[in-house]
């Protein structure tokens, strides 16, 4: 089947639709790996289910909408077999569990593959094991509220809500009872009922919301919160149209059952903006415009230092540098704005993991950690592919079978972590677990068939990565589903270092294999280093430089048959790498060299100029066009004066160094 | 200018139905999120007419149906509930409630935009 078009009208909403379809798509994972201890056994919580249920019942709404027929009928598949489990009329097992995760997934393919222009996948598979559950004798979909009966005031007590008040205080909390009045003057400053929600969810727990109409008419909303603050914590909120007192509990006041009311999910739309990311690039480009007039008028600035009187002067030079500070803010501040959690696709990866240990019919606990870290939203998009394949390449490479475990004494289920934390201005995402190791012998065997490791080659873990990440390498009969599709792990190494990043192997036989990527927090602007050879100048960003040394002729050892240079550098060996003899350029004997050293021992090296010329901030232009790539260059950018000049490639310098 | 608040928890959702209003002259649109975001932009800023949504997170669109009809000032401000659901339990649920109109999405923009021109007596 291929995609239909959608209905005129709509069409020119299939980007939000996607949008928040990808949205409700992450909830739905999210909410269905939750139900995994309900499926072994334990109680569903029925606001997770009301929670699961709207999503569903969303996307459901929103692809008949555009049209997108297979994606309407599966998400109504799903939501027919939640109502059943809302209503008690099924009892959620693994096997079900599966069911909803397979469907949640090829809910996913057949978004994506409407957005792609593709031949949608076809339901009808998963909808036939839905209807194991979804018997032909169920009556029309059961009322899943009771009919409305006379209330007054609208009573929005949630289900259980006494129950939840006592579990609350047994945990050491304290329940309030907040009113929010609202009034166009709180409106104007932005303050409304979803940001005073917003604000409350964060203070603790809501454990209940009602709307109420006073005598007089006036509306007003009553939350009940559970939190550990102290009362000192709400100071200032008078100010908000709130006011606040410890709950006490209604005598004897039944709060009439309302499923799925008073259930907080914080929606979509409170307090939050989509921003199609071409519109950040858009800003962040003007950004960079107004960095580099800035660096232009420091440039005038300076040449009109000898001409000028000094206190004017300096009243000039003074109002440029706030002005580069301000810049600075400016430039973080968008920077910020493209910055998001890395969890949404750690959640992904346990999804893929569950999938494929199934399959393989292998144990596996995968943890998590550092799920909140922040990252650029184009590293995000870059590296899901990347670290799906790692992380299965952890379950079907990494990790033993069960029995091969226990023999080594290690427990039956294979262990994978997931890591992500910032550190300083890079962000470092792990994915390790407790296999086999990367088998030595037979990468190396593999490379000497390759023609890749000379016969008495020796291997460490940095050459057993290049030779893992080089094309067209492979030890294992990887028509294996789980490495047959996907991207190999060259594309893995090439998508960290078109992002400025560094990927490093830790492998232990017997232990565990960690790889390591290192990524830059941010991207597009960055400090750098400026330095000229043979005439030339080229830029390094900053943060790639470990350290900057002058050298003497005479401090430098030749070896390997007269081709390679070191100096001796921290208690080790630094191999040198000439800029200009690299890259073909007018090479000048000189007193001494300056050189800056990059990479990490032992992948690490001095790169020789002939002069450091400062420091400066500069705009990168990646240059992705293969016929103008070279390896040693990362990108061009401007300087301020109009010339454009090269952005050197730290990491490829470092393997040049490191490698000889 | 007649003002129409539009009630999904979908921003796509409300976008869609403001587009398939957008040929009506003379009305302006409000939005809300959440069942208690539309008490209050009701509370704010009186409509002249509420499209609805049934499934939200926080007030069940039932429930805030409910309580407009209680209050003098909404008991006769029409509602179009517009929702996915199609069961006629939800349809009678809605009607007894006090629902203007019963439409499920998806539905015909035409259709909508006749039944807001007749309630909101345009043209």
């Amino acid at each position: 089947m291929m995609a239909g078009e959608p209905d005129l009208l709509y069409s020119e909403f299939l980007d939000d639709f996607y949008a928040e379809c990808e949205e409700h798509l992450k909830a739905v994972r999210r909410l269905l790996l939750a139900l995994e201890p309900v499926a072994a056994g334990s109680a569903a919580d029925p606001a997770r289910l009301d929670e699961l249920f709207r999503h569903l019942h969303t996307l459901k709404g929103l692809s008949a909408m555009v049209g997108l027929r297979p994606a309407e009928q599966l998400a109504h598949g799903m939501e027919s077999l939640l109502r059943l489990l809302r209503a008690g009329q099924a009892i959620l097992d693994p096997l079900m569990l599966d069911t909803m995760m397979d469907g949640a997934q090829t809910l996913e393919q057949i978004v994506a593959a409407h957005q792609a222009r593709q031949p949608l996948p076809d339901p009808a598979a998963i909808l036939d094991r839905l209807s194991a559950w979804l018997t032909p004798a169920m009556p029309a979909p059961a009322p899943t509220r009771p009919p409305p009966a006379p209330v007054a005031p609208v009573a929005a007590a949630a289900d259980g809500l006494a129950e939840r008040v006592t579990a609350a205080r047994r945990d050491g909390a304290t329940v309030w009872r907040f009113q929010f009045t609202p009034a166009p003057e709180l409106a104007g400053r932005g303050i409304t009922v979803e940001t005073i929600r917003a604000r409350l969810q964060e203070a603790g727990d809501i454990l209940s919301a009602t709307p109420r109409v006073e005598p007089g008419g006036q509306v007003l909303f009553e939350f009940l919160v559970a939190t550990r603050r102290e009362e000192s914590s709400f100071h200032g909120w008078q100010d908000d149209g709130l006011s606040w007192a410890p709950h006490e509990p209604p005598p004897a006041a039944a709060p009439s059952p309302e499923p799925g009311v008073g259930s907080w999910a914080p929606s979509l739309s409170s307090g939050v903006v989509r921003v199609e990311l071409s519109r950040l690039d858009d800003l962040m480009r003007k950004v960079g415009d107004l960095v580099i007039s800035r660096a232009r008028l420091e440039g005038k600035l300076r040449d009109l230092e000898k001409t000028m009187p000094t206190a004017q002067w300096r009243a000039l030079q003074e109002v440029n540098t706030a002005l580069e500070r301000q810049l600075r803010d400016l430039r973080e501040g968008v920077m910020r704005v493209r910055l998001v959690p890395i969890g949404e696709v750690f959640e992904r990866m346990q999804f893929a993991v569950r999938d494929l240990a199934r399959e393989r019919g292998q144990r596996v606990i995968m943890e998590l950690s550092g799920q909140e870290t922040e990252v650029d939203k184009l590293v995000v998009e870059r590296m899901a592919d990347p670290l799906l394949h790692l992380v299965r390449n952890a379950v079907s490479h990494g990790l033993e079978p069960a029995e091969e475990r226990l023999a080594r004494g290690k427990p039956a289920e294979g262990r994978i972590w997931l890591r992500a934390a910032t550190a300083g201005d890079r962000v470092v995402i792990e994915v390790e677990d407790d296999g086999r190791g990367v088998d030595r012998q037979a990468v190396a065997e593999r490379a000497r068939v390759l023609g890749w490791l000379e016969a008495d080659g020796s291997l460490d873990e940095a050459r057993i990565l290049d030779i893992l990440c080089a094309p067209g390498f492979s030890t294992r009969h990887e028509a294996d589903r789980a490495s047959g599709r996907g991207v190999g792990m060259s594309v893995v190494k090439s998508a960290v270092e078109n992002l400025g990043g560094a990927l490093t192997l830790y492998t232990e036989p017997g232990r565990g294999t960690r790889f390591v990527i290192q990524l830059p927090l941010t991207l597009a602007i960055v400090d750098a280093l400026l330095v000229s050879v043979g005439g030339q100048t080229f830029a390094v960003p900053l943060p790639a430089v470990q350290e900057v040394l002058e050298i003497a002729p005479g401090e430098i050892t030749t070896v390997t048959r007269g081709r390679e240079e070191i100096i001796s550098y921290r208690g080790g060996v630094l191999p040198l790498v000439r800029l200009a003899d690299r890259f073909g350029l007018e090479a000048r004997a000189r007193r001494a060299y300056h050189a800056f050293v990059v990479g990490a021992a032992p992948q690490w090296a001095g790169i020789v100029v002939d002069r450091i010329l400062g420091q400066q901030e500069i705009v990168v232009h990646a240059i992705t066009d293969p016929l103008v790539q070279q390896p040693g260059i990362a990108g061009a950018t401007e300087l301020g004066d109009g010339r454009p000049i090269l952005i050197l490639d730290a990491g490829a310098l470092a393997r040049i160094g490191g490698t000889g | 200018m007649k003002r129409i608040l539009v009630v999904d928890d979908s921003p796509t959702m409300r976008r869609m139905v403001m587009a398939s209003l957008r040929d009506l002259d003379g009305v302006h649109f409000d939005q809300a999120g959440s069942g208690l975001e539309a008490i209050e932009r009701l509370a704010l800023a009186p409509a002249h007419l509420v499209i609805l949504d049934l499934n939200m997170p926080d007030l069940h669109g039932l429930d805030l149906l409910q309580f407009m009809r209680q209050q003098a000032a909404y008991r006769h401000l029409p509602v179009i509930v517009l929702t996915t659901r199609d069961d006629p339990t939800s349809q009678a649920a809605a009607l007894a409630a006090g629902a203007s109109v019963y439409l499920t999405k998806p539905y015909e923009p035409q259709t909508l935009a006749g039944h807001v021109r007749r309630l909101l007596e345009l043209e």
